[in-house]
């Protein structure tokens, strides 16, 4: 694994936290913490998956980085006074797996267009293992971030003390 | 700046007036995608330190809520309407940050009313539309790049996300239904992605096609449905996947169309 391709990770993610957290209009202070936060989480799941020694695949990796994510979330938002989604959920935006949602979508639409059965068999079956990929995805990243809330209750729910 | 003042005795405010304060507070709080367990933790602090008690029920679209005060067997109920609002993390901090106020400087209830309507007047938060066209725009291109694409796949998405992104903020303007709104900025989008493949100016025309809409993605009611399943707020939770699914489908459509005019083939 290359040290130059794990910053550029980093630091795109950072980008793309930033650029998405504006759509949902966070406090000005925030949007250091949410790239600080996306680049930590990206760049941490991209170590465990191209790693040669750890090598994990993507569904438990999303979970490890998204946990990280949760819990810097909770512990840095107090330093800028906003609630904890302010800061998780543009750092979580990076992970979304965006190609794995298109290709699944492009598979129903190619089985809906196609009328042999092999291709259909063929398109459904791109379908579904992207879907379920997607999906097991979504669900551990969303499972990851939030759960340290969800612990963390006090810290969380009196970041804006 | 709003000067303060501490609550005594004598200020403490009716069931009814809290109850009326809280539903609007409340549905301000919704409305911004505070999840429910905020709500329920920020309203249930202003109300107990004003020595009161509430019971909540969050639907969809609706509060309802419930302000008891033990001194004196009063009891209130009021019913709000959650006006549908954009996304707004810094109206939701303010609000935060109001009942922290309320709890820990005893503001007293005139001076928390005007302060939460100060606070509706002038939630800010957003940038100027230019320094929000760019940034969602350089954004979608480092999604790009994380997802492998090449340099001329972040211009390409750049660009197609510009076009999008500005044709959704001029459709909201005019108050056009956001499916609608949704469908169209990713029809554009998908249209202006598939020039990378159509002219063969790069070697990751599929990325671009597929990051080009993820800016539409609804990140937030689908991150804030899963917190609601963690505290069992079920309906809500449901209410709000649902809206994100239909945002998925209206964008998949939107895709799709502009994929089938530009003839580009999905695989």
């Amino acid at each position: 694994m290359d040290w130059i391709d794990l910053l550029q990770d980093a630091l795109f993610a950072a980008i793309a936290a930033i650029g998405f957290a504006c759509i949902s209009r966070p406090p000005a202070g925030a949007y250091w913490c949410c790239a600080v936060i996306a680049a930590a989480g990206h760049s941490l799941r991209y170590m465990l998956i191209n790693s040669p020694e750890i090598g994990m695949h993507i569904v438990p990796a999303t979970l490890l980085a998204s946990l990280v994510v949760g819990v810097m979330a909770v512990f840095l938002s107090p330093k800028v006074r906003c609630p904890a989604e302010t800061c998780l959920f543009p750092a979580l935006l990076p992970m979304i797996p965006g190609i794995y949602a298109y290709k699944s979508v492009a598979g129903l639409a190619m089985c809906i267009l196609h009328d042999s059965p092999e291709e259909f068999d063929r398109y459904f079956s791109l379908f579904t293992f992207n879907g379920l990929t997607c999906l097991c995805i979504l669900f551990v990243m969303v499972l990851g971030a939030t759960v340290p809330i969800f612990v963390f209750k006090r810290v969380s729910f009196s970041a804006t003390r | 700046m709003i000067s303060t003042t501490s609550m005594t005795f004598d200020d403490r405010p009716s069931a009814r007036q809290v109850c009326v304060f809280l539903a609007r507070y409340g549905t301000a709080l919704l409305g911004c995608g505070a999840t429910c367990i905020r709500l329920e933790k920020n309203i249930d602090r202003i109300a107990a330190s004003w020595g009161m008690k509430t019971s909540i029920t969050i639907m969809p679209r609706h509060l309802h809520i419930t302000v008891t005060d033990p001194g004196s067997d009063d009891l209130f109920t009021a019913i709000d309407e959650v006006s549908p609002a954009a996304v707004s993390f810094s109206l939701n901090t303010r609000l935060s940050r109001l009942s922290w106020e309320v709890a820990d400087c005893h503001l007293n209830y005139d001076n928390t009313v005007e302060r939460f309507d100060d606070i509706i007047a002038n939630c800010g938060g957003r940038l100027s539309r230019g320094g929000e066209l760019l940034l969602v725009a350089a954004a979608n291109a480092s999604f790009c790049r994380l997802f492998g694409g090449d340099a001329v796949a972040m211009a390409v998405v750049a660009v197609a996300t510009l076009a999008g992104y500005y044709l959704k903020i001029l459709m909201l303007e005019h108050h056009i239904d956001v499916r609608v709104v949704v469908m169209a900025s990713a029809f554009v989008s998908a249209v202006l992605a598939a020039g990378d493949a159509l002219f063969g100016i790069g070697s990751t025309p599929g990325v671009a096609l597929a990051t080009s809409v993820l800016y539409l993605v609804p990140g937030v009611p689908l991150l804030n449905s899963f917190s609601d399943i963690l505290y069992r707020h079920y309906i809500c939770a449901f209410s709000r996947l649902v809206d994100a699914t239909v945002t998925v489908a209206c964008l998949s459509i939107g895709m799709c169309g502009g994929m089938l005019l530009m003839n580009q083939g999905m695989f």
